[in-house]
């Protein structure tokens, strides 16, 4: 057994550090926004663990096709960690979303693009999990999710165009459009820090999960190798 | 029989040998079924009950019925494609025919196509056959030039993914149940354009309302129609 | 606008946002965790049995 890099182990520390900062920034920091009051502190927190669901369908799509290329079972092991990391923070994301959604547009659920196709996301990473448990053989497994994640790594921005094409009551809170959908707001200088900061924590966040997945993923496959050596 | 003439026509794939391929792949699934009927009958007769089911869960009455006879009839394909294409790929693997496809000197890709455009040839017959017993059910024309455009363009991308993805569940453990849950999600944008696509053929929304979905649905056809080319091989690999 | 109304008591909602945020991170780190201890369990008890033999 490897021991734990000790870059790992700091990261795992900084990450918390860093978690504890942007809670606080968003919580306390951050003034309350005028119209919707409290709720709209969930924003920090919704926007930062979607950004992290991003980064790990983006990291899934790459490793599927890096996989498909080369052959090597680590990139399947990175596919995978990436898929379960987006798979959790895409749900949370989602949660609060729904959250958000309730005392501002008076509903738990809209069908707006980013919210419906995070939704869809979800659905083809659990198709994912259920397509891979039905598969014996290791390499089969690692090519069947590997063709699955090109595909869904494909369709999900098509299926956003889709929804998009109908209105969207989602705000845009950064760029041009800002605050013209209801619900949207222009975030103070206080806001705009805590903001950027919860993007940058779950972003160092996601490298740490990563990391630390990727390694019980390698340890998962050495104990399989060792087990049917001793079956044997 | 159809292996053997394909291993013996082609030694090296060639250009001429690789449309051949496809032809005899297709042609392969086509006869077999000209026989046995037994994927179409279970197909057109499925759909009919979907069309009946949705006839009484929401009351396809006048008003009705203008908005959601395009979502009643894809809805109704979708369903119907599943079981078809579910079926086709069940048979290769059980008769040990994909092996048999495998081992001819063929280029896989030709397996694939050829296996789209006889599942395509199934989805588009069960169409045919629904599209004028619901108008005649109904008393909707439609046989618009315009919606069976999009009826082909839905087909085709609904077609193109659901082959690859049905290659992979039938190799499953979980086979029967895991196709729709891997296809439904990846071919939402297809039903998204081409319900609203028929919609609006169906009730005359301007030109302009309607190209963007066209488009889509276009650019999906060749998007996956090459992504699934290209990854085909691995799905077959043994 | 000077009587803008103060805006509405949403803090239960949020309050409930965080708590969600927190304990699927925390759920999802512990089964990391446990999973990882799991592993090294088995990794120890194999190496054992192929030392054994």
């Amino acid at each position: 057994m490897q021991a734990k890099p000790s870059t790992l182990k700091v990261l795992d520390v900084v990450s918390l550090i860093l978690l504890g900062i942007s809670t606080y920034l968003a919580l306390v920091f951050a003034p309350t926004e005028a119209v919707m009051g409290e709720v709209q502190r969930v924003f920090y927190f919704h926007v930062a663990t979607a950004w992290v669901g991003m980064l790990g369908f983006m990291a899934a799509g790459v490793s599927g096709i890096i996989y498909l290329r080369t052959g090597d079972l680590k990139w399947d092991r990175v596919e995978i960690a990436a898929v379960e990391i987006s798979l959790v923070f895409f749900f949370i994301a989602i949660v609060l979303g729904s959250i958000w959604a309730r005392p501002v547009w008076n509903t738990w659920w809209t069908w707006d693009p980013r919210l419906t196709t995070a939704a869809i996301t979800q659905l083809i990473y659990i198709a994912y999990f259920m397509l891979r448990q039905g598969i014996e053989d290791p390499d089969r497994r690692a090519r069947f999710g590997a063709v699955y994640t090109l595909v869904g790594a494909v369709s999900v921005p098509i299926t956003f165009m889709a929804i998009r094409l109908f209105r969207t009551i989602h705000p845009v809170v950064i760029g041009t459009e800002s605050a013209e959908a209801q619900g949207g707001f222009n975030m103070t200088a206080d806001m705009r820090v805590a903001f950027f900061f919860a993007l940058f924590a779950f972003t160092v966040i996601f490298v740490d999960l990563f990391w630390n997945r990727i390694r019980m993923g390698t340890l998962a496959d050495k104990v399989e190798q060792l087990k049917l050596k001793v079956m044997q | 029989m159809t292996e053997s003439t394909l291993t013996t026509t082609t030694h090296r794939p060639a250009k001429s040998s690789f449309w051949k391929a496809i032809a005899a792949v297709a042609w392969k699934d086509l006869a077999a079924e000209l026989r046995s009927r037994e994927l179409l009958s279970a197909m057109l007769v499925f759909s009919l009950l979907v069309i009946l089911i949705f006839n009484f869960a929401l009351e396809l009455d006048i008003a009705t019925r203008r908005s959601v006879t395009s979502g009643v009839l894809w809805s109704t394909f979708a369903f119907a494609g599943t079981l078809g294409l579910n079926r086709s790929m069940a048979i290769e693997k059980d008769r040990g025919c994909l092996d048999g496809l495998l081992l001819a000197p063929v280029d896989r890709s030709a397996i694939y196509f050829g296996k789209v455009i006889s599942n395509l040839a199934f989805m588009l017959i069960v169409e045919a056959i629904v599209l004028p017993i619901y108008s005649v059910l109904y008393n909707t024309n439609l046989f618009q030039p315009g919606l069976l455009l999009v009826i082909l363009l839905g087909s085709v991308g609904y077609v193109a993914v659901g082959t690859l993805l049905a290659s992979m569940a039938v190799q499953t453990r979980t086979r029967d149940v895991l196709l729709p849950i891997l296809l439904f999600p990846v071919v939402v944008p297809v039903l998204i354009a081409a319900v609203k696509a028929s919609g609006g053929y169906l009730t005359g929304a301007p030109m302009t309302d309607i190209l963007p979905w066209l488009n889509l649905l276009i650019a999906y056809d060749v998007i996956f129609t090459a992504i699934a080319f290209m990854v085909f091989d691995y799905v077959v690999e043994e | 606008m000077f009587f803008l109304e103060t805006p509405p008591d949403t803090s239960q909602y949020m309050v409930a946002g965080y708590a969600i945020s927190f304990g699927v991170m925390l759920i999802y780190v512990a089964s990391l965790f446990i999973r990882y201890r799991n592993l090294n369990r088995d990794m120890s008890m194999l190496e054992e049995m192929d030392k054994d033999k």
